[in-house]
């Protein structure tokens, strides 16, 4: 809004001078202008004040103060970590966001060929709690955000909940309908690990935007002949409906428009192998997003998947537990690399 | 083959360079090439520089250290906006495969051999010849495609190197052409593209450059099914002079893109990528 008042202010000042004002103008200089005058809000930088060793300063000790912070397994509150209970059939637990990285193939102990997303999870925490009543008086809400980003290009208020959760800002943010004896603390960092080969889940993410795209590309309608007389008319969408009874067009008809840049799910994607070491999920098939994109992992909503859902690492993954995993946990029809070549008997 | 095998590397798919030989063989090197003759000028110009004789040196004591290096094309990474972690991942599987199954070096151009298992066929495997005509994928999905005529019959398998299918691939013969895709072996005579079955490894020597076949094939009578001779494909290695008429070849001219060569946006210099992946795969062979 600081610039919309400046170049109104300008107008009037030249409409009244007739000459070209140059520089920044301060207000309350030109007495015929008041009306136009506000307290100048100038937006700036988050260096623009600093002395070159201040900014050089901050640059240094950010990244390190969220190491640190990072670097802590439970962030450091004044109480104690939460009880982990165990799991119940119709328990919902927490899901991840990831990168997603790009796709390769891979081939069962039969031989057969399937395509695998390789989806990495890179500083995930889990930043607030939402108690069942305050959310929506059926499921609490965990808040999930990953990958960091740079304190300085964000506002003040943006920065509370990481703040309070005790990590470093995030690039996205969602939130996870969970049951109650699945809630976490908040600041306790997610891994990959909470994914077990075996397992389904759901991919959410913002497809690839294609901008504003015809009625053939966007819902595959067939268009006209290419020949044959045909005048002007190769990609239209044709009749718009049925003819004078309705006498209007239906709403939410399918026609020419901005497509893409819009949350999609696939549904029931096979989890076949986790590395731990980097934090890789491989996630059978496409996922949509492009690549470098954060999406939304958890776990399938899909009746028919549910019976191999059983027994998942509840409420999480906990880095500190007693458990220790190998650097990558295959799902048993997977063929490894460091097996023979398969035969057939 | 025989030859190169003789120091019993089963587990190498590429030519192993050993450093204790290419130390040697640098000390060497620089000790000749530092010798500058200098010329004493008696006009007051710079002396002329003459350039050192090569040097000659035959390592017979070392059968197995060999000077090619290769790097199969299928571990450097597209030229994409992709996160390298996926590369060094998809690189670690690769040479974990490769350490179970021998891929050697071969180009489009070399005959190969592959042995698969087949839940159909007798014995279950299933041996297939051919002529490799293209290499293309890169990382776990790269393929190959060997071409034979069988009973008159034209056939192209597409195999994938890092499927555990493949229990086998022999080199009978390593040579490489005058392209890298010889997909115009299609329109040729088939004369250039059968091969026997049965056909011998032919012994190729395990250092030096690999012989480059200067063949030029003659085609069958047009229309083939693409258009070889425009320039866009830049094939070196048909006789356009047998079935193409001057006017044909100056007319396949127009659709010439000379600026492409100069594109500086299509830039790929992989010098530095090939290097460290050379010696990260290296590294890793030898664990």
């Amino acid at each position: 809004m600081a610039a919309w008042s400046c170049r109104l202010f300008r107008l009037g000042g030249s409409m009244i001078r007739g000459s070209h004002i140059a520089g920044k103008s301060t207000a309350g200089e030109r007495a015929p202008c008041v009306l136009f005058v506000r307290s100048v809000k100038s937006s700036t930088w988050w260096d623009e004040h600093l002395s070159e060793e201040n900014s050089e300063f901050l640059r240094k000790l950010v990244p390190e103060e969220y190491k640190s912070q990072t670097a802590s397994k439970l962030c450091p509150l004044k109480d104690e970590p939460w009880p982990r209970e165990a799991w119940q059939s119709g328990s919902r637990r927490v899901g991840l966001i990831a990168l997603k990285l790009g796709m390769m193939p891979i081939w069962t102990k039969t031989g057969e060929k399937h395509v695998v997303t390789m989806l990495q999870v890179q500083d995930c925490h889990v930043l607030k709690y939402t108690p069942k009543e305050e959310h929506d008086g059926i499921s609490a809400a965990l808040v999930v955000g990953a990958k960091n980003v740079s304190p300085f290009h964000r506002t003040e208020d943006s920065m509370e909940m990481f703040r309070n959760a005790g990590v470093p800002p995030k690039q996205k943010i969602t939130f996870f309908k969970v049951s109650d004896n699945a809630i976490i603390k908040p600041g306790t960092p997610l891994y990959a690990a909470h994914f077990r080969p075996g397992q389904y889940v759901d991919v959410t993410a913002k497809t690839i935007g294609k901008g504003f795209q015809g009625v053939m590309k966007r819902y595959g309608f067939k268009g006209q002949p290419a020949s044959h007389g045909q005048t002007k008319t190769h990609r239209r969408p044709g009749a718009s409906g049925p003819g004078g009874d309705p006498a209007r067009v239906f709403p939410g008809k399918k026609m020419p428009g901005k497509m893409g840049n819009v949350y999609d799910t696939a549904h029931g994607l096979k989890v076949w192998r986790v590395n731990t070491k980097f934090n890789i999920i491989y996630v059978n098939g496409s996922v949509p997003g492009h690549r470098n994109c954060l999406v939304k992992v958890r776990d399938t909503v899909l009746p028919s998947h549910l019976e191999k859902n059983l027994n998942p690492p509840f409420p999480t993954y906990f880095a500190d537990g007693d458990e220790e995993l190998p650097e990558d946990l295959y799902d048993a029809e997977m063929f490894q690399f460091t097996e023979p070549s398969v035969t057939y008997t | 083959m025989a030859a190169s095998r003789k120091a019993g590397l089963s587990g190498c798919s590429f030519i192993i360079f050993s450093k204790t030989a290419r130390s040697n063989l640098q000390q060497r090197l620089r000790s000749t090439s530092t010798r500058f003759h200098s010329s004493d000028s008696g006009d007051g110009q710079p002396p002329k520089f003459m350039p050192p004789p090569k040097p000659v040196i035959v390592d017979k004591t070392q059968a197995e250290a060999t000077q090619r290096r290769f790097l199969s094309p299928e571990f450097i990474p597209p030229r994409q906006r992709t996160n390298p972690i996926k590369f060094v991942i998809e690189r670690k599987d690769m040479i974990q495969r490769r350490k179970v199954l021998n891929i050697p070096e071969f180009y489009a151009g070399s005959i190969l051999a592959v042995n698969v298992a087949d839940p159909y066929a007798n014995g279950k495997t299933n041996r297939f010849v051919g002529i490799c005509t293209q290499r293309s994928g890169k990382g776990l999905g790269a393929t190959f495609v060997l071409r034979n005529i069988i009973d008159g019959q034209g056939v192209e398998i597409c195999y994938e190197l890092y499927n555990p299918q493949i229990h086998q691939i022999e080199v009978l013969k390593l040579e490489k052409r005058l392209d890298d895709n010889l997909m115009y072996l299609r329109d040729a005579l088939p004369e250039y593209c059968t091969i026997d079955f049965n056909m011998k490894p032919v012994p190729h020597p395990a250092n030096g450059e690999v012989p480059v076949n200067q063949l030029k094939v003659k085609m069958k009578p047009k229309p083939w099914s693409k258009r070889w001779e425009r320039p866009k494909f830049k094939i070196q290695g048909i006789r356009f002079e047998l079935t193409l008429s001057e006017e044909k070849m100056e007319e396949a001219k127009k659709w010439d893109q000379p600026w492409l060569e100069f594109d500086m946006l299509k830039e790929y210099d992989t010098s530095k990528i090939e290097k460290q992946t050379w010696e990260e795969v290296q590294r890793e062979m030898s664990k």
